[in-house]
């Protein structure tokens, strides 16, 4: 084992070992090629050419050229590709053999990839969503995740408009409560964290695991599901191929807060502090003083917000000789954001080496990746200015329109409120985003290998050992640089900060595999074992120095004193699997999969979890008494699987309890101690978190392809959840969260997909969707824990996570006399005011009080449902496709929009607030504005407004394009021009943003103030020569 | 084989900190363990800011005018359960005790072998006190609140009960009493690291915090035996008022002879602000209650004085015709005839000429030109000897020993050059000295944090006459309730620990 467990360097030695040793070993069996083309003579680019009766396979290149090793002249090559209908071919001892596929049929013949191989679309028995990667990639934008939203039934993504910002993809529903992101494999490495650096235009196959037979061969990592991506790959025996794509586009915020002006701002705000009685009037709304400000009325999102840009830039050089193949890419993202000032923007520049040789029983494979992406980002840097803001984005619509933006009397040169003049704390986030620049540059190596040793190939058997080496090393540098400035009231800093920052990620992979095969008569038998090991690193550095004098020369040395800081992390998984694969009489099939995992992050009696699971799939149309025709049904297969997965996805050393060595206090004016006693309790007994999932389901294909439709119900029940708990302040720890074994969780829901493809001569048209259906419910919170409160949201036995929660509202108060005989609310409550209702109190029933034993469930914050659709059509030439998702049945809690509708303070108001109840104006639902909110009308409660229908359709994608004719320009071969539009519209009715923003999982229904997804126009050019 | 060489590599230790089980082996780990307990005296929720700001707030000498609309209801007892300032207090006040239950539980196990029995005595004599001075700020905050007196030793254990009223106050007399008995009247001459480090508590702070204790419970025989030990007891002699009044609350003669106990802050040191988190060794340990109480336009200005107290201390003039120098001390204010033309060096804003400004606890008169978040330097007097002398007045006059009060209430006069309280009201009986010393211990403690709980354990929100007095004061108090006068308990801690109890604060 020490052997094959070589430090990182050794094992770079071996991979250029086996390199060598591939070249010395002779070749067996013979090679076929060829190549796919559609009725026009192009290229099919991704087509599945397989041996039939056995899984031997391969697919075709960008140009639809193939290579194909078999064993002997004779058996049928079957040839697919989506949309088409599959062609047997009888090899004949030929060796070049091209094939023509007709359109208009739907296969199911397709090699999908799987963990830790390859198996026949048809053979599949676990839930396998495979992503249309042509169709996804219409879609502009910098990371993998944004891509699947709407793809594929039971995978919800939720994203904002930022750029450089990455989703949250979350597969069949919220199965943790902790980190809830897919596991991503990209070429067999199962890699850390989310793929952000990772190149989109690379991906050349992308499945989603979704259930546990699925997911079971990567056992401890698969609760959450899997991503599966291959990138692109040569083709032996072809000539050099040169591809470029490329777009530009312009970005655009197309939403618009409807903001108080001036005027109104000022009668609202004095109205507000006049009521309260106590609350003198702030000089510049007061008409009557000196200072009163008549000649500002700033626009905030008209000055704030500006036309990005975005744009990518692709180069694909590919081929292969007799025994290799190669594939370089060379990209270039940029998007330059929509917020004025310095943030945010996001370039990523990567390059992309695959190859692989193979001579005889060995062969060998290599992929070289590095990214380096330059982020400026939208920051809060919460320890420079006081008292906790929000997203910049909401700064900058609830910004007051009586502050300049400009103001040169002001240090840094922008505007800001005084106390003795606005009396209002109102940052100017055009202001904040130029003075401050905040950046995140990524260099990123990920470097893997396989070698492959055949060690038995007869015609029924066949056994091979595989070896997969993979590195992966992620170093950032966080740089943010504060400058003197003086943003007024509450906004001065007097100190220029740097904060120099590094992390460094490394993550090595070792996998041994074994894997076999046999056909006996009707029966064929695939069977892996393997042994997995992983090890991660990080290294956190931060460097942090203050009073900098001008001109400024940020770097660590130049301040006048500083500080630095750090930790590592390191973090090992050790596991053994196996998988069999048995199929009888191709109507009979059956995975059973086996994994144990050793986790460094528990302790030596909690470490190791076991993960078994188990499939079955019946091919009725190959059965005799299946007698509908074949032109009707032409493929029915049911399926059904059960199976358990694992979690640990959590920090490092959780089990431990600590001592914080660094408890500082000064004695006697200046001198330092050090103290040290434990700070934080943990819990040492955590254990892994265990998910298991039943799945059944169909998979059907009608009219001879014409149509083709899945449908599946899974049941998942995720139980020892690894949760922070929030435990009483009262135990005296610093973290007021413990980790625990804590919670048990049900998932359960039904998932739809459909297609429809017709060809009308020239014209074609392909209409498919997806619709999935989720239901969350939470069974256990763990000892002492019934309810976990959210913002504004609660998560309690018996409900989903983070129902909204708070008070129920019957309207407001006309009278005095109204108030004194309703419930007690508060002091001092008066007309105008919301009514709350009273329905419990310390015995369980209303006790004349409103309190806090009147808050109740007000909705859900998780979308019932979610679905897309996608729609492609093409007439000669012309290609259009139109691609929409949605979600729907949540209510959401808008953070910007409650903070629009405040009935105290001096933040500015949303139109809405014009409609207020006030002596005059009493029909309405607006409460009265009063600046100190005695009532505290601005609650978590179900007022109007509070809580917005999220439901929503979004037009994500409409592309048209437009193929040149191969003979268009001579030496290119393939062009394509095109226009997208993307994020055209949102049928919304949602008063925020975006209705599909990221949460916190505690409070899936508060958006706390996502950055709004701009309109994009974009114009592109493929070209291939 | 193969399983087990890779399944070793699963055994990994963490490099950036030791594992608890190791600790408490030796007595370099015993000091550092009460080191670690002082640490939680200055973060927001304690000393810091919030713990002192909320005592002022709520006295009839100051209310909240900020634009962080809690800190003004807070000062009107209005404020909501679920405000986080209720819960940082709650939450620091608990974080002290579980570390001084890690000290009196672990350093109180350590043997001879390992720990000398001085050294000992001292740390667990550290620990005592402290506990019982969080306990104390919980009762007075609270009125009930857990008791917890040993770290949990599972997670079962992290959901104590509500105790009584009773059992929280015993609890705060053993502390105090413990750690009388078990500490040193000073850091002079011990032997061991902490030998010379002012800052420490002592003997004499446990003493008169028990006195404190006692009186606020009304154990007037208990207390007079207490604090009679500052006069005529082991610690005679050991305390003086200082001259200079203000010496109290700036960062100049801190540790000074008037002080028992004070919270150490400083203005340098450090990069990472000790609001609240995991403190780590680049902590500033700096007060925020300058940048909260600074004048407006130098400051955040979240609270001011209220105009009574500003005028209550204009009621008597100093043996030389001047005013009470108490008065510049606490209040910052423009007064041309009394020379007072500006502020933070700089001449007042025309405009804010008429307005008043806490001076006590901010740094205004100490070089700098503005209050910045976090530079704030003086140390937070908890207990002064000013504080002994008045206490053990007013336990005297409770007593019925009422013409022996004055001599004690007269050295606080002395100091701000007031007449002989002998001489201008001779012969006060039990009523009219319970006034006097009220309005003694007003002037005196004023933005002290002082005046509420005096209101409280005096009774007068429950006295019409006097609730109608207090409303005069401060209008802050036309939204008192009755029970309201506490802190709600926090929201999140209700929610959080289903063994816990309301206080009357949360109605």
């Amino acid at each position: 084992m020490q052997q094959v467990l070589l430090s990182k360097r050794g094992w770079m030695l071996l991979l250029f070992l086996l390199y060598a040793a591939v070249t010395q070993v002779m070749a067996q069996g013979m090679t076929i090629k060829g190549k796919v083309t559609d009725a026009s003579g192009a290229g099919l680019p991704g087509a599945s050419v397989l041996l039939k009766g056995t899984s031997i396979a391969s697919a075709t290149d960008v140009d639809g050229n193939y290579v194909l090793n078999v064993q002997s002249g004779e058996g049928t090559l079957v040839v697919s590709y989506i949309g088409y209908l599959p062609q047997e071919v009888a090899i004949n001892n030929r060796t070049t053999i091209d094939v023509t596929l007709q359109t208009d049929a739907k296969s199911l013949d397709e090699v999908v990839v799987v963990g830790y191989g390859t198996q026949r679309r048809a053979d599949i028995t676990g839930s396998v969503a495979v992503v249309d990667v042509a169709d996804m990639k219409k879609v502009s934008t910098n990371d993998v995740g944004a891509m699947l939203q709407g793809r594929v039934s039971g995978v919800s993504v939720n994203t904002d408009g930022q750029p450089g910002a990455f989703p949250q993809v979350r597969i069949r529903g919220l199965g943790t409560f902790g980190n809830s992101d897919p596991l991503y494999v990209i070429d067999g490495v199962p890699i850390t964290g989310v793929p952000r650096d990772f190149n989109p235009n690379d991906i050349e196959s992308m499945q989603v695991l979704k259930d546990a037979s699925a997911g079971a061969i990567y056992g401890s990592r698969a609760a959450n599901g899997v991503v599966i991506i291959t990138t692109r790959q040569g083709r032996k025996d072809t000539p050099l191929q040169v591809e470029y794509n490329g777009y530009y586009g312009i970005d655009q915020v197309w939403q618009k807060m409807p903001v108080t002006n001036r005027a109104n701002y000022q009668i609202l705000n004095n109205e507000s502090r006049l009521r309260s009685g106590t609350k003198a009037l702030a000089p510049a709304n007061d008409p009557n003083n000196p200072r009163f400000v008549n000649n500002i009325d700033t626009d905030w999102q008209e000055e704030g917000l500006r036309t990005g840009n975005r744009q990518n830039h692709n180069i694909n050089l590919s081929g292969g000789g007799v025994s290799s193949t190669y594939n370089i890419s060379l990209d270039y993202f940029g998007n330059k954001g929509t917020y004025v000032g310095n943030g945010p923007t996001y370039e990523r520049y990567t390059a992309r080496v695959n190859s692989t040789l193979e001579k005889g029983i060995f062969k060998f494979g290599q992929s070289l990746f590095y990214a380096r992406s330059d982020e400026n980002g939208l920051v809060t840097a919460d320890g420079v200015l006081a008292g906790g803001r929000p997203p910049l984005i909401n700064d900058l619509v609830i910004a007051i329109p009586t502050m300049a933006v400009y103001d040169p009397a002001n240090e840094g040169g922008f505007g800001g409120t005084l106390q003795e003049r606005e009396d209002a704390i109102s940052l100017n986030g055009i202001g904040y985003n130029s003075l401050i620049k905040s950046t995140t540059d990524v260099d990123r190596i990920f470097a893997s290998g396989y070698g492959e040793l055949q060690l038995l190939k007869r015609a029924n058997h066949n056994l091979k050992y595989r070896l997969n080496l993979s590195h992966d090393v992620v170093t950032a540098r966080d740089k943010t640089f504060i400058p003197t400035f003086n943003l007024g009231y509450f906004f001065p800093n007097a100190i220029a900060r740097l904060n120099d920052n590094s992390r460094r990620y490394e993550s090595s992979l070792i996998e041994n595999t074994l894997n076999y095969e046999a056909t006996l008569g009707r029966s064929s038998l695939a069977v892996l074992v393997g042994q997995m090991y992983q090890s991660e690193n990080g290294v956190f550095k931060q460097g942090y120095a203050e009073g900098f004098t001008k001109p400024y020369y940020p770097v660590l040395s130049n301040g006048a004193t500083s500080t630095s800081s750090g930790t590592e992390d390191a973090h090992v998984l050790s596991s053994y699997l196996g998988r069999v694969n048995y199929s009888f009489d191709d109507r009979y099939l059956l995975t059973a999969t086996m994994r144990r995992d050793g986790s460094s992050r528990f302790s030596p009696v909690n470490r190791y979890g076991y993960f078994p699971s188990l499939a079955l799939g019946w091919k009725l149309t190959n059965e005799a008494f299946f007698t509908v025709p074949k032109t009707i049904v032409s493929d029915l297969k049911l399926r059904a699987s059960w199976g358990k997965l694992g979690n640990e996805n959590i920090g490092n050393y959780r089990y431990l309890p600590a001592i914080n060595s660094n408890v500082v206090y000064t004695f006697n004016n200046g001198e330092r101690v050090l103290g040290g006693l434990q700070t934080s309790v943990v819990d040492e007994s955590i254990k892994w978190e265990e998910k298991t999932t039943t799945n059944v389901g169909f998979d059907a294909v009608l009219f001879e392809g014409r149509v083709d439709f899945s449908a599946e119900y899974y049941h998942s029940k995720s139980e020892d959840v690894l949760v922070d708990i929030p435990i009483p302040a009262s135990v005296g720890s610093v973290n007021a969260n413990l980790l625990v074994n804590a919670g048990t969780l049900v998932n359960k829901g039904f998932e739809f997909t459909a297609g429809y493809n017709q060809t009308i001569g020239d014209f074609q048209f392909g209409i498919s969707g997806n619709f999935t259906t989720l239901k969350n419910e939470v069974l256990s919170l763990g000892t002492n824990v019934n309810s976990r409160l959210g913002v504004g949201s609660i998560t309690e036995i018996g409900g989903e996570v983070g129902r909204h929660y708070g008070w129920l509202v019957d309207g407001i108060f006309q009278s005095q006399e109204e108030i004194d005989n309703h419930a007690f609310q508060k002091p001092g409550t008066a007309p105008g005011d919301l009514k709350f209702r009273d329905i419990s109190g310390p015995e369980g029933t209303p006790d004349g009080l409103i309190d806090t034993y009147d808050r109740t469930y007000l909705g859900s914050g998780i979308p019932k449902y979610n679905y897309g659709i996608n729609i492609n059509a093409s007439y000669k030439g012309f290609d259009l496709t139109i691609f929409a998702s949605g979600k729907g049945g949540y209510l959401i809690n808008s953070r910007l929009y409650r903070t629009l509708m405040h009935t105290g303070g001096d933040d500015n108001w949303h139109e809405d607030i014009l409609d207020r109840w006030t002596s005059t104006n009493t029909d309405t639902n607006i409460p009265r504005l009063i600046w100190t909110d005695p009532n505290e009308n601005g609650r978590d409660s179900n007022r109007e407004g509070w809580l917005q229908d999220g439901t929503h359709l979004r037009i994500n994608t409409v592309s048209l394009g437009y193929n040149f004719k191969p003979s268009f320009v001579k030496g290119i071969n393939k062009a394509r021009v095109y226009l997208t539009g993307q994020n055209l519209y949102t049928f919304q009715k949602y008063k925020g943003y975006n209705p599909d923003f990221t949460a916190g999982v505690f409070e899936p229904g508060f958006d706390n103030g996502s950055f709004p997804r701009p309109r994009t126009v974009m114009l592109g050019v493929q070209v291939g020569f | 084989m193969l399983m087990s060489s890779c399944d070793d590599k699963l055994e990994i230790t963490n490099p950036n900190q030791q594992t608890a089980d190791a600790y408490w082996a030796t007595e370099a780990q015993a000091f550092a363990g009460i080191t670690a307990v002082y640490n939680a005296l200055v973060t927001d929720g304690t000393y810091q800011r919030t713990f002192p700001s909320f005592n002022d707030s709520r006295g009839d000498d100051m209310y909240g005018d900020s634009p962080a609309v809690y800190l003004e209801l807070g000062g009107q007892f209005t404020l909501p359960t679920n405000a986080a300032e209720t819960q940082w207090i709650w939450r620091d006040h608990y974080m002290l005790i579980f570390r001084a239950n890690q000290v009196i539980s672990s350093v109180g196990k350590m043997d001879a072998s390992i720990i000398g029995d001085d050294a000992k005595r001292r740390i667990l004599g550290q620990a005592y006190f402290l506990r019982g001075l969080a306990y104390y700020n919980l009762a007075i905050t609270y009125k009930a609140v857990p008791v917890v007196t040993e770290p949990p030793v599972d997670k079962t254990q992290y959901y104590p009960a509500t105790a009584t009223e009773e059992e929280l106050w015993n609890q705060i007399f053993s502390d105090l009493r413990n750690g009388e008995e078990m500490l040193p009247i000073n850091y002079d001459n011990v032997v061991g690291p902490d030998r010379g480090q002012k800052g420490r508590a002592t003997k004499g702070a446990a003493a008169g915090m028990l006195g404190k204790a006692y009186l606020y419970r009304k154990m007037y025989p208990q207390a007079e035996a207490q604090l009679a030990k500052f006069f005529t007891g082991p610690l005679q002699g050991i305390y003086s008022l200082v001259p200079n009044y203000r010496d109290n609350f700036t960062t100049t003669n801190e540790n000074n002879a008037e002080s028992l106990f004070e919270v150490q802050f400083s203005a340098t040191g450090g990069s990472v602000g000790n609001w609240t988190g995991e403190p780590s060794a680049n902590w500033r340990q700096f007060i925020a209650l300058p940048v909260a109480y600074g004048m407006e336009g130098k400051a955040w200005s979240d609270y001011q004085p209220t105009q009574w107290i500003y005028n209550e201390y204009r009621q008597e003039k100093t043996v030389d015709n001047q005013v009470d120098p108490r008065l510049p001390a606490t209040i910052l204010y423009y007064n041309e005839a009394e020379g007072n033309t500006t502020a933070y060096g700089a001449p007042w804003t025309a405009s804010l000429r008429d307005k008043i400004y806490p001076r006590k606890y901010t740094m205004e008169g100490l070089g700098v030109p503005f209050e910045t978040p976090e530079t704030g330097g003086m140390n937070y007097r908890v207990l002064r000897y000013a504080d002994i002398l008045l206490m053990y007045a007013e336990v005297l006059n409770e007593l019925g020993r009422t013409a022996e009060a004055y001599p004690y209430i007269q050295q606080v006069r002395s100091r701000a050059k007031l007449p002989d309280l002998a001489t201008v009201r001779p012969n006060m009986n039990q009523e009219q000295m319970r006034d006097q010393i009220a309005h003694e211990r007003a002037l005196e403690f004023a933005i002290e944090g002082q005046r509420i709980h005096d209101i409280i354990r005096w009774g007068w929100l429950y006295d019409p006459a006097k609730l109608a007095m207090l409303k005069e004061h401060d209008d802050d108090f036309n939204t008192w309730t009755p029970g309201n006068e506490y802190l709600p308990i926090p929201q999140s801690e209700l929610d959080n620990n289903a063994n816990l109890l309301p206080n009357p604060a949360n109605k």
